[in-house]
């Protein structure tokens, strides 16, 4: 790379740290130059401007549809009980959302997606509503995705949520990767409203992609996220699916969410090497705060037992 | 003296002293440490490559009398799941290697205290017969102290009878952290105090030959001990100009005596990219994609390193510690272009060799190591009747295979 280059990219990541939002041009800049740190350090100063320091993060356990719900109480740092799986009938969804609700008690109970239950309700607008306010009736706390790839009309899915007094964990971008991953980001940051009913961007494919993403992709598509999508709060990173390392780093290109720190694990790996324990240090360790939070996005405190539910 | 201005020091070109590379190390934002590194790597590497070499990574032994707390790879002497490769397995092993475009043996192995020198030089002869042209870069310094002891020969004589039976480089493993304060936590003091790890590799430098450098950080060391470890290294460089790369990573705790957790991927890279600050005599660094992982693995070319290391084909020490990461040539070769670079297969002297070799004739992919020995394998390789064995388990063996 030339001096040239570096001297412009340099000038681009001023001007994000003097608060003017990055152009067309300088994104595209950004985007074609292999200098991954450049493209790091925007997105950081614009994340630091809205998150601070702050990382929260979420402990889940899973609740896959048909499987028999956890017995006795959810452990301590539990934050979200999630159901997974995609129902066969508005009946069977939510069913699954009482008896999660009934099992969870003070944790958040969330799940399903949202092309799944327009799937499961025929394309049906009216249906659709129904099955969603059922939903939170019967205890969903959140809805666990929007697919942004999948949205045939978003103006209308998204005023879908709002009527329904639903709020989706989170907005994705699918499979999106790439050129496509960025035009949908562009896409995604002139919906009017998207933030309010989409609590986040998970920008990262939720299927492994074959082949499998490279550090550089998946740094360079949180960062753009984060440059290019100003009309959603936060954006997140998933542990489970990118594993510890690349969630870490991911928080220093931009990210101020981990989602799905399992709470599994908690017992059998010691206290030390707990996932709980390791998403600490990992946050502290990339020079941030961690704030642990539930499955309504609320800050819960750090301690244990009934402490760490103290907060909602 | 304030981070910004020991980067500006960086940036013009300056040297750092202890104190500024501990201040950068503790407080300068990972993202900043990053871009320094990678200005150094571009005034060393203007060119945008990115090499890596295609060899294997052979434990020839995983019986160790030193015992290092760290290591999750050896088995004492007299254990069931020891074993000796025999000269047959390890001929196979180069076959194999030659099939995928390999060009030389990374072999090391425990303390073994019935392989005498004489096993050692007679295997190395026998490579260098069957195979002129494959290099060995075969034993860390402390095997070599370790066969020194066992033979009652200096340092110096051992290392010219190694390099007259044909060892070509030496490998810069077990240098943990070279400050016997760590050393001494780590049990590893007895098989080479610092001093002693950098007179074995100063002697291997005035021998002729080159080496590389390694560093294991994330266990019982402090800060400060990490950068003593880099400015023993780069004294020793600026003496002999030896060393051909450096390897940092991190310390694998699963299996192990000393037990506890693994350093994270920003502090891989926070460590990686110091590393290139203070190593300013160092041509080339390498990504521990072995021990991170493949997508932190290409990041470090981020961080200032500016080879891929080994594609590897075997190992046995990582995994033992947990850690199992596999990527083939055509793998590496993707994440250095994904990176922005041009890959280029080279040798352990960074002489380059050309450009994939997978894409100018047929390899088969690889999605998996192979290992030294398939659990259950426990057979005795024959030859080893014909050397003296030290330790009463090993002269029983010894006894039984001559029987047979
Ligand atoms: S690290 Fe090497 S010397 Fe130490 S116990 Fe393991 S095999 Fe032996």
């Amino acid at each position: 790379m030339s001096e040239d280059v570096t001297a412009a990219l340099e000038q681009v990541v001023e001007n994000v740290t003097n608060g003017v939002s990055p152009s067309e041009a300088d994104v595209a800049q950004l985007v074609g130059s292999p200098d991954l740190i450049a493209l790091g350090m925007a997105a950081d100063v614009v994340r630091r401007r809205r998150h601070g320091d702050r990382v929260t993060f979420v402990q889940i356990v899973e609740a896959p549809l048909g499987a028999a719900l956890p017995e006795g109480p959810l452990p301590a740092q539990t934050g979200e009980l999630r159901v997974t799986g995609r129902p066969e009938s508005d009946a069977v969804a939510v069913g699954a959302i009482r008896a999660a609700v009934a099992c969870a008690g003070v944790v958040p109970v969330t799940g399903f997606s949202f092309a799944d239950l327009d799937d499961l309700s025929g394309h049906n607008v009216g249906r659709l509503a129904k099955l969603l306010s059922a939903l939170r009736e019967a205890g969903l706390a959140q809805l666990g995705e929007v697919s942004a790839e999948g949205l045939q009309d978003p103006d209308a899915a998204l005023a879908l949520l709002r009527d329904s007094g639903l709020v989706a964990a989170r907005l994705t971008l699918g499979a999106a990767t790439g050129t496509v991953g960025l035009s949908l980001m562009r896409q995604v940051a002139s919906w009017h409203g998207v933030g309010e009913v989409c609590r986040c961007l998970a920008p990262l494919p939720r299927v492994a992609p074959s082949p499998p993403s490279t550090g550089y992709a998946d740094l360079r598509q949180v960062a753009l996220a984060r440059l290019l999508v100003d009309n959603i709060d936060s954006i997140q990173v998933d542990w489970a699916l990118y594993g510890p390392k690349l969630a870490q780093v991911a928080l220093t290109f931009g990210a101020d969410d981990v989602d799905a720190v399992p709470v599994a694990g908690a017992k059998e790996q010691g206290w030390r090497r707990s996932p709980g324990e390791v998403i600490l240090r990992n946050i502290a360790g990339a020079g941030f705060t961690a704030v642990p939070r539930n499955g309504r996005f609320e800050a819960v405190d750090v301690g244990t037992g009934s402490e760490r539910h103290a907060g909602r | 003296m304030s981070v910004e201005s020991i980067a500006s020091k960086v940036r013009s070109g300056g040297r750092l002293d202890r104190a500024e590379a501990l201040s950068l190390y503790a407080d300068a934002p990972t993202l900043l440490l990053g871009q320094l590194a990678d200005t150094i790597r571009r005034r060393k590497h203007p060119a945008r490559d990115v090499t890596y070499i295609i060899d294997r990574n052979v434990n020839y032994t995983n019986v160790c009398v030193a015992r290092c707390a760290f290591c999750a790879f050896y088995r004492p002497v007299g254990s069931d799941e020891g074993y000796v490769l025999g000269f047959d397995e390890l001929f196979r092993k180069i076959d194999e290697t030659l099939a995928v475009g390999g060009v030389q043996v990374l072999l090391q192995g425990g303390h073994n205290p019935d392989l005498p020198l004489e096993w050692y030089e007679d295997l190395f002869r026998a490579i260098k017969a069957r195979y002129p042209d494959f290099k060995l870069h075969a034993l860390s310094p402390p095997e070599i102290l370790h066969l020194s002891r066992l033979s009652q020969e200096p340092v110096p004589a051992v290392v010219a009878r190694l390099v007259a039976a044909g060892l070509d480089s030496v490998p810069g493993g077990g240098a943990e952290i070279l400050v016997d304060r760590a050393r001494r936590l780590l049990n590893c003091e007895s098989k080479a105090t610092a001093d002693e790890w950098l007179s074995v590799m100063r002697t291997v430098h005035q021998a002729g030959l080159r080496s590389t450098a390694t560093m294991m950080y994330g266990s019982v060391e402090r800060p400060d001990e990490r950068i003593e470890h880099l400015y023993r290294l780069r004294e020793l460089q600026d003496e002999t100009g030896g060393f051909t790369a450096f390897i940092t990573w991190s310390y694998q705790p699963t299996n192990t005596e000393l037990g506890g957790v693994e350093a994270t991927g920003v502090e891989y890279l926070r460590t990686l990219a110091l590393s290139r600050l203070v190593l300013d005599n160092f041509d080339n660094l390498q990504a521990s994609w072995v021990t991170q992982g493949g997508k932190v693995g290409q990041l470090s070319l981020a961080y200032g390193a500016n080879d891929m290391g080994s594609v590897m084909i075997e190992e046995n020490v990582v995994r033992a510690a947990g850690a199992e990461f596999c990527m083939d040539e055509a793998e590496i070769v993707r994440n250095i272009e994904d990176a922005g670079f041009a890959p280029k297969r080279r040798t352990m002297a960074y002489d380059i060799l050309g450009g994939p070799l997978f894409r100018e004739r047929d390899i088969p992919r690889r999605t998996e190591l192979a290992v030294a020995r398939r659990s259950g394998d426990t057979h005795v390789p024959a030859e080893l009747a014909q050397y003296p064995a030290r330790s009463r388990p090993g002269k029983q063996q010894r006894d039984a295979v001559s029987d047979s």
